[in-house]
């Protein structure tokens, strides 16, 4: 009974203390981000102003002059909804297919979708420059829809898969008694039911669209390029821009990070490939 | 069993696309890797667009594996996805068991705790490496150079001054130089993935037999056993999958290698080849090969312990 006791006063008191440390701790990067972004350039790498400063919003006002972050903000904002969408209509189908009339192969192809996003996307890099040159849709929002479209393709599908499951097979087969045809199947009662799901898999895709950091710096130079590469562009300023830099980051990642709190609890599930709910 | 022909047929779209994307640009590259192939040669222009006629068998291979960067690539990117993977696993744990249990805060806690993972990897590297760690500008250097202004403010500090004056100065550790600068990146992963792990961890010990517990407490058993024979063996399953997920993400980690130090002393599979692909496709290609092969390795090897428990 010792050990309940020692337990509980551990619990009563050092779990608090001990969870809400290191909560801190792993918050206070982002936390730090922040604040410096409220600093001018030269505050920014002044000790004297390391935690009292007159804060200021001009980093935030300037950003456009700066950085041009609304053209690398619209083409995240477009890049990333659409394909979304795209991933979205032709995975809802798929995973229908594979949820409600499975196959001897169906648990085969959903292995080897997972398989394809193994494949390490260095090994492509120079096929991918090739055609997309070749095909003249180097740098345009079409080629970076369709690589995050196809990135995101095997999550999506294996998330819906394991949503569409949930649904019980009787409503499914009692709507199949009444002659009910297959688009009517997945309109009428597949999205209604699932809707839930759907959503958090848009959620979840729109998120890694947003921070997809290979494909978007790789495959653009200026014209389609999104916020990871213009974050990327500006890698390394040695201290010169610490207070702007931060602002266009912290603008960069805020929206992304609020949207990732409401949607937790499906990370797990699309992360775990539904193995763990 | 017509009347499944058309549902099944529905699947077609994304097998196809999938298969595209996958057998095209992967039997370029194996074309490519058996070829002479440059961007840019004087001597040589014939060898500037890809033609069977510049056949080199296994040569890019060769070229590849005797080069000392190949070498030091594949070591690297094992090392560094390995550390993230035991770190985040570890750190994992812990976390999730401590904060598995109702306590005033818990909902903020959450949310503090996750938001890292929702950072952009571009924005985590320059984060981290400016911001941070920079030696001099960065808190790193910030509070290197604050414990040494304190040491000699205590030199001349009466009775203990003799003390400090044998300290000597502390000297920050710079991570952009070429040995520290895949810490700096095993650093910052591991910031970002941690959540990732204790969210996942938290998720399934919320269905640990509760029962089970309370009976191990009535029988004395030691909070350490309790954690060895019933919390640790529960997380077997989540900890795979944890494992699988990240050396996908990780095994092709690149913007934070690019912008910690542009590949300096810190080269992994993927940087390597987008270095040979500025000018030698053959070796890139040749490169990716091994990448593909390694990646293949451990995802077999992966698949093998967690498909089985995908699938129930």
């Amino acid at each position: 009974m010792a050990i309940v006791a020692q337990n509980s006063k551990f619990g009563t008191f050092g779990r608090p203390i001990l969870a809400w440390a290191v909560a801190l701790l792993f918050f206070f990067p982002i936390f730090w981000l922040v604040f410096t972004s409220f600093k001018t350039d030269a505050d920014a790498v002044n000790p004297e102003f390391l935690f009292f400063f007159t804060p200021t919003l001009e980093n935030y006002a300037n950003m456009t002059e700066n950085y041009d972050y609304w053209h690398f903000a619209t083409n995240s904002i477009v890049t990333s909804v659409l394909a979304t969408a795209v991933a979205l209509v032709v995975g809802i189908p798929a995973a229908y297919a594979m949820a409600f009339n499975p196959s001897r192969h169906t648990k085969d192809i959903l292995m080897w979708m997972l398989s394809t996003k193994m494949l390490p996307a260095a090994a492509v890099l120079y096929p991918m420059t090739f055609l997309a040159k070749g095909l003249g849709i180097y740098d345009t929002h079409f080629v970076i829809i369709l690589v995050l479209t196809l990135v995101n393709l095997p999550i999506v599908i294996w998330m819906l898969f394991t949503y569409f499951k949930e649904i019980p097979k009787d409503i499914i087969e009692a709507a199949q008694m009444d002659g009910i045809s297959t688009w009517g199947e997945i309109k009428e009662i597949l999205i209604p039911l699932a809707w839930g799901g759907i959503a958090a898999t848009a959620l979840l895709t729109f998120i890694f669209c947003w921070n997809e950091a290979y494909w978007t710096v790789r495959l653009t130079t200026t014209e389609a390029s999104t916020l990871s590469a213009l974050i990327e562009g500006n890698r390394a300023p040695e201290g010169l821009f610490f207070g702007r830099l931060s602002a266009v980051s912290a603008a960069a990642v805020g929206p992304i990070v609020v949207l990732g709190w409401f949607c937790q609890k499906q990370l797990v599930r699309g992360l775990s490939f539904g193995a763990v709910k | 069993m017509s009347s499944r022909a058309l549902p099944r047929l529905l699947q077609t779209p994304a097998v196809v696309l999938l298969l595209i994307w996958m057998l095209v640009p992967l039997g370029m590259t194996l074309f490519f890797s058996f070829i002479r192939y440059v961007l840019a040669s004087l001597n040589r222009p014939e060898w500037t667009s890809p033609s069977f006629s510049n056949w080199r068998g296994f040569g890019n291979y060769g070229f590849v594996l005797d080069s000392k960067d190949f070498w030091l690539a594949v070591n690297n990117s094992l090392f560094i996805v390995g550390s993230i993977l035991f770190l985040t696993v570890a750190l994992g744990v812990m976390i999730a068991v401590l904060i598995n249990k109702a306590f005033p805060g818990q909902g903020i806690v959450r949310v503090l705790l996750i938001s890292p993972f929702f950072i952009m990897p571009a924005v985590n590297a320059v984060l981290w490496i400016n911001m941070i760690l920079d030696p001099v500008l960065g808190l790193n250097g910030l509070a290197v150079g604050g414990i040494n202004s304190v040491i000699v403010d205590l030199k001349d500090a009466p009775l203990i001054g003799w003390f400090f004056s044998l300290w000597p100065q502390l000297e920050p550790i710079s991570f952009r130089s070429s040995q520290n600068s895949a810490y700096a990146v095993i650093m910052m992963v591991t910031w970002q993935w941690t959540p990732f792990a204790v969210l996942i961890f938290m998720t399934s010990l919320q269905s640990e037999d509760e029962q089970q517990k309370e009976a191990a407490i009535l029988d004395g058993a030691s909070l350490w056993s309790q954690f060895r024979f019933l919390t640790l063996p529960h997380l077997g399953r989540p900890m795979a999958i944890v494992v699988m997920i990240q050396a996908i993400f990780h095994l092709s980690l690149y913007a934070e290698i690019e912008i910690v130090s542009r590949g300096n002393g810190n080269k992994n599979l993927p940087y390597l080849i987008g270095e040979f692909a500025n000018n030698n496709i053959g070796a890139a290609s040749a490169t990716g090969i091994f990448a593909v092969i390694l990646a293949n390795i451990v995802a077999i090897f992966l698949l093998r312990a967690v498909g089985k428990t995908l699938m129930e």
